[in-house]
């Protein structure tokens, strides 16, 4: 029904629309309607839940207040959850970055073909997170994982790292993240195209000379920007440090986002904690966010 | 001043022959044209000029230097790439600069060095931009500067008008012919463009599959091919089809040739529309306009011949002025000065 | 793209790019390996009957595989999740493609919103938009509260921005508004058009995006567990519940697990054949990127 109203108001759109002068609320129609849905989707989905945690964290018993941000910043299992998230991050992006710019480059340097197998393993791995890896984190590196049982087997007294510990979770996280870097800046270095390097070859320069004065300089915002998106990707996983580190910090590691997942499960009539917990990881990964994107626009200044 | 040398390079990619045995002799201080289309191997003879393609067999001298295994960073060489392969993170001025930068050049001397290339290049102006803040043509000259600055021996271009409209084209095309004899530099310059490779070269070679199909200065190959290709490749021709009779090619009372020695039952004619006649004397071969087309001082009229009863189209140029008179349906008559015919066996 | 990268795999001898060497041979024999230990370990474990002190299993069986696919609570979480990935992959095209394709030939303004909108699930951590929909939900529509719709809304929510940069993209590429001109001109409808001109020219991006939501909702932990949970129980829910319990069902987790797997593979290599080798744009941004390249 909605569909048919909409023909006829783009019927008349493609001619010049005097129409619309008469009819404002017809034109308003005109101009948005196919888009309403999805607008009104995202609206009730994703802008009013976000505005209405922000409200959320300032809201007490009696009225608006700090003191559920006082409280929370006064907390030392808050505190933990906070710095252990950003350490997490910070060392899952660096990671991430130091093996995956290498890979991405080499990746994007292959035949199309050899090119098309290497994104579908890397696209499987980037999407194989969650619960199930978490899993075949520990089959594979528990204490009966395959890894472990093998290293065993050789004689070594090898103790694989416990998953709900900082070194596990590292683990776990890079099997997702690093293939996921790699995706994401594989497009970034066909930036650097094939002929640079031989106009630097003509020039007379080494390869050292040609990475330092053109390959680095050109790339390194956008490896910086792949840094951001890990590290915002990072500090929100959920599903897999629920898997390895189980409910928080009962367990071993304290994160932001299963103090959240930890607070609506067993501590009903505290969700202020939530909401403030909830905000302070939105507030980290959208200036992390807006950082990538100031720093792909400057990126692409030569472009 | 150096020459190039390069004797029985060739080179294979998979089961492609992109280059057959090429032997190629360039004197000091000359412009020579690789020409050919697109895939006959003439940028990868350039390539490997440049070192940037090893050819899997041959030698390639500069200077009479055997540099078939110096790496590109070592050879004497400046080269103008297609698509200007400016470095975007490096202004005019800096782009100029690198090639004296990376051989650690005195910094006076770089100053001075691409102050010179600047004004030579006509890019004085633009020296502290960045590439995508100048044109493509700017781009184009910034790129010859670069190559230009360390005083290569050699300088290589690689189709470095094709992505400009044509009216930079034609400027930058006499533009880098003046600088090239300003520098008096040895140069290939590989074009796809017969026009802009008669325009610009001291000789043209003309190649195909891999292969040189004739070398000779532009009047040369315009006037006489040596082969089927060149014949075809260089300016617009007319080409016939014809049967071998008594040893000569005969197109009714238009023109008739000797055929060409070896040649089987046909053979092929080629000549040029400017030197089709049309006569007014009675003489020569009846023939009916088709289509008119005019091209400004010239007009190129479609005929149709009709001989022995199949029919062949031939294109013909005449002053405007006298095609006027000429409509569609028109009858006239041709004839061809059997001087300014090439004609080629039919094996080809 | 392929064309310029050929001449720098053929010249890797003289001094082209990175070519093969051993440095990188090695590093992608450690890449592979990586990548595919913990699916084959998964696997093994699927099929082991007991696996104690070995590198390999005592001994191997297809009674879990069975007995997995056999047990009706787990084959119910399997179809709810399909069932809801597809729900969630349709409802997304539905709103998606007019949006921006109306966008695109007629009000560009509709962009400014639909582009900050697509940032909002990674600016938001999933646990977050989860804990934020259900309070909401609470307060203004509980009936809604721990149902599947809240869970398919949701899911559509925080997906969308993969077929939005995907069909973007395509739309971009097809010259999807040269193209409705032409169409225009031809006499042909607005719903003509986007049935027999848009649609067959984005098929494309419409698939590649389509997959990565239906991977998205099909793989969620964080909004189906805070939603509905045990209420409306997903293959994620399922898994998490046996990983947390101890009561043996280890290896009909492996089975899931692996189907998991190879379901997800079956996924990207369909996308890496409809982009045909070229990368895909996932995030916010990586158009930006893109826009380097040739």
């Amino acid at each position: 029904m909605a569909s048919t109203s909409t023909a006829g108001a783009a019927g008349a759109a493609i001619a010049p629309a005097p129409a619309a002068h008469r009819r404002p609320f017809a034109a308003f129609l005109e101009r948005w309607l196919p888009a309403l849905p999805l607008l009104v989707l995202v609206g009730a989905m994703l802008l009013a839940p976000g505005v209405a945690l922000i409200v959320g964290s300032f809201v007490g018993d009696s009225g608006p207040t700090l003191d559920n941000w006082v409280r929370v910043f006064t907390t030392r299992g808050d505190q933990l959850a906070i710095l252990t998230s950003v350490a997490l991050g910070v060392v899952v992006a660096s990671i991430c970055t130091a093996v995956g710019a290498p890979l991405a480059w080499l990746i994007s340097r292959m035949l199309t073909s050899r090119r098309a197998f290497w994104l579908s393993l890397l696209n499987v791995a980037a999407n194989f997170g969650g619960i199930g890896l978490g899993f075949a984190y520990f089959v594979t590196l528990g204490n009966v994982g395959m890894i472990t049982l093998a290293l065993q087997g050789f004689g070594t007294d090898f103790v694989p790292p416990r998953p709900a510990s900082f070194a596990g979770l590292v683990i776990g996280y890079l099997y997702t993240n690093v293939p996921l870097f790699v995706l994401l800046t594989i497009p970034a270095m066909g930036a650097v195209r094939d002929d640079w390097w031989e106009a630097a070859q003509v020039a007379s320069a080494t390869r050292r000379q040609f990475w330092r004065r053109v390959g680095l300089p050109i790339l390194s915002p956008f490896i910086a920007a792949g840094w951001l998106l890990i590290f915002t990707w990072t500090i929100g996983i959920y599903g897999l440090a629920f898997a390895l580190a189980g409910t928080g910090a009962a367990k071993g590691v304290p994160l932001i986002t299963l103090r959240i997942g930890q607070t609506l499960e067993s501590d009903i009539f505290n969700t202020w904690r939530a909401s403030v917990l909830a905000v302070i990881l939105m507030v980290m990964a959208a200036s992390s966010l807006l950082l990538y994107r100031r720093i792909l626009r400057w990126a692409l200044r030569w472009f | 001043m150096s020459g190039i040398s390069l004797q029985g390079v060739s080179k294979r990619f998979g089961q492609v022959r992109a280059l057959d045995d090429v032997s190629l002799e360039v004197a000091p201080g000359e412009l020579v044209s690789l020409l050919g289309p697109s895939g006959c191997g003439k940028t990868t003879l350039l390539r490997c000029v440049a070192g940037l393609e090893r050819p899997d067999a041959g030698v390639v001298q500069i200077a009479g230097r055997d540099l078939t295994h110096v790496p590109t960073r070592e050879r004497p060489i400046g080269m103008v790439f297609q698509a200007y392969a400016l470095f975007p993170n490096m202004t005019v001025r800096q782009n100029i600069a690198f090639p004296l930068e990376v051989r650690r050049q005195p910094g006076e001397q770089v100053r001075s060095r691409v102050d010179e290339l600047l004004e030579l290049v006509h890019l004085a102006d633009q020296a502290d931009r960045y590439p995508n803040q100048i044109s493509g043509g700017q781009q184009q000259r910034a790129a010859l500067g670069r190559a230009l600055a360390p005083h290569p021996d050699v300088l290589l271009l690689d189709e470095p008008l094709s992505a400009l409209d044509a009216l930079v084209r034609t400027r930058l095309r006499d533009e880098i012919r003046r600088i090239q004899q300003a520098v008096k530099t040895t140069a290939i310059y590989v074009t796809h463009d017969q026009s802009e490779a008669m325009a610009i070269a001291d000789r043209v070679v003309v190649m195909n599959h891999g292969r040189v199909e004739q070398i000779g200065d532009p009047p040369q190959l315009y006037e006489t091919p040596t082969t089927p290709f060149s014949a075809a490749f260089v300016g617009s021709r007319n080409a016939l089809r014809l049967p071998v009779r008594e040893g000569r090619l005969r197109l009714g009372e238009a023109f008739d040739v000797a055929a060409p020695a070896g040649a089987g039952a046909t053979a092929v004619v080629f000549f040029r529309p400017e030197d089709v006649e049309l006569t007014t004397d009675g003489s020569g071969h009846p023939a009916t306009v088709d289509v008119r087309i005019f091209l400004g001082s010239v007009t190129r009229l479609h005929l149709v011949v009709a001989v022995d009863g199949e029919t062949a189209r031939i294109h013909a140029d005449l002053p405007s002025r006298r095609a006027m008179a000429l409509g569609p349906g028109s009858a006239v008559a041709i004839r061809v000065d059997p001087a300014h015919m090439s004609a080629f066996g039919s094996e080809s | 793209m392929a064309a310029t990268t050929a001449p720098a795999g053929r010249s890797s001898g003289v001094g082209g790019l990175p070519g093969r060497r051993a440095g990188p041979a090695l590093l992608f024999a450690g890449l592979t390996f990586y990548l595919l230990l913990p699916m084959l370990a998964v696997f093994l474990y699927s099929v082991a009957t007991v696996w104690r002190s070995q590198l390999l299993p005592d001994g191997y069986t297809l009674e879990h595989w069975i007995s997995g696919l056999g047990d009706e609570r787990l084959v119910f979480a399997l179809l709810r999740s399909l069932g809801l990935a597809t729900a969630v992959t349709v409802l997304d095209i539905v709103v998606v493609v007019p949006a921006i394709y109306w966008a695109r030939v007629r009000n560009p303004r509709i962009r400014t919103f639909t582009e900050l909108s697509a940032v909002i699930p990674f600016a938001l951590p999933f646990v977050v938009i989860a804990f934020g929909i259900d309070r909401l939900a609470g307060d203004f529509v509980p009936w809604l509260q721990s149902t599947p719709w809240i869970l398919w809304l949701g899911h559509s929510a925080i997906a969308f921005p993969f077929l939005y940069w995907a069909v973007d993209g395509a739309m971009a590429a097809a010259g999807i508004e040269r193209l409705s001109e032409a169409a225009e001109t031809c006499g042909a409808r607005p719903r003509q058009i986007i049935r027999e001109v848009v649609i067959p020219n984005i098929t494309p991006g419409l698939v590649a995006g389509g997959i990565l939501v239906w991977a998205t909702s099909f793989g969620d932990f964080a909004l189906a567990q805070i939603l509905t949970g045990p209420n409306f129980e997903t293959v994620p829910i399922w898994s998490a519940d046996a990983l947390l319990q101890t009561t043996g069902k280890g290896n009909e987790l492996a089975v899931i697990t692996f189907v998991t797997f190879i379901i997800l593979f079956a996924l990207s290599a369909a996308i890496v054949y409809w982009n045909r080798g070229h990368t895909l744009r996932l995030l916010p941004g990586a158009g930006a990127m893109e826009r380097t390249e040739g």
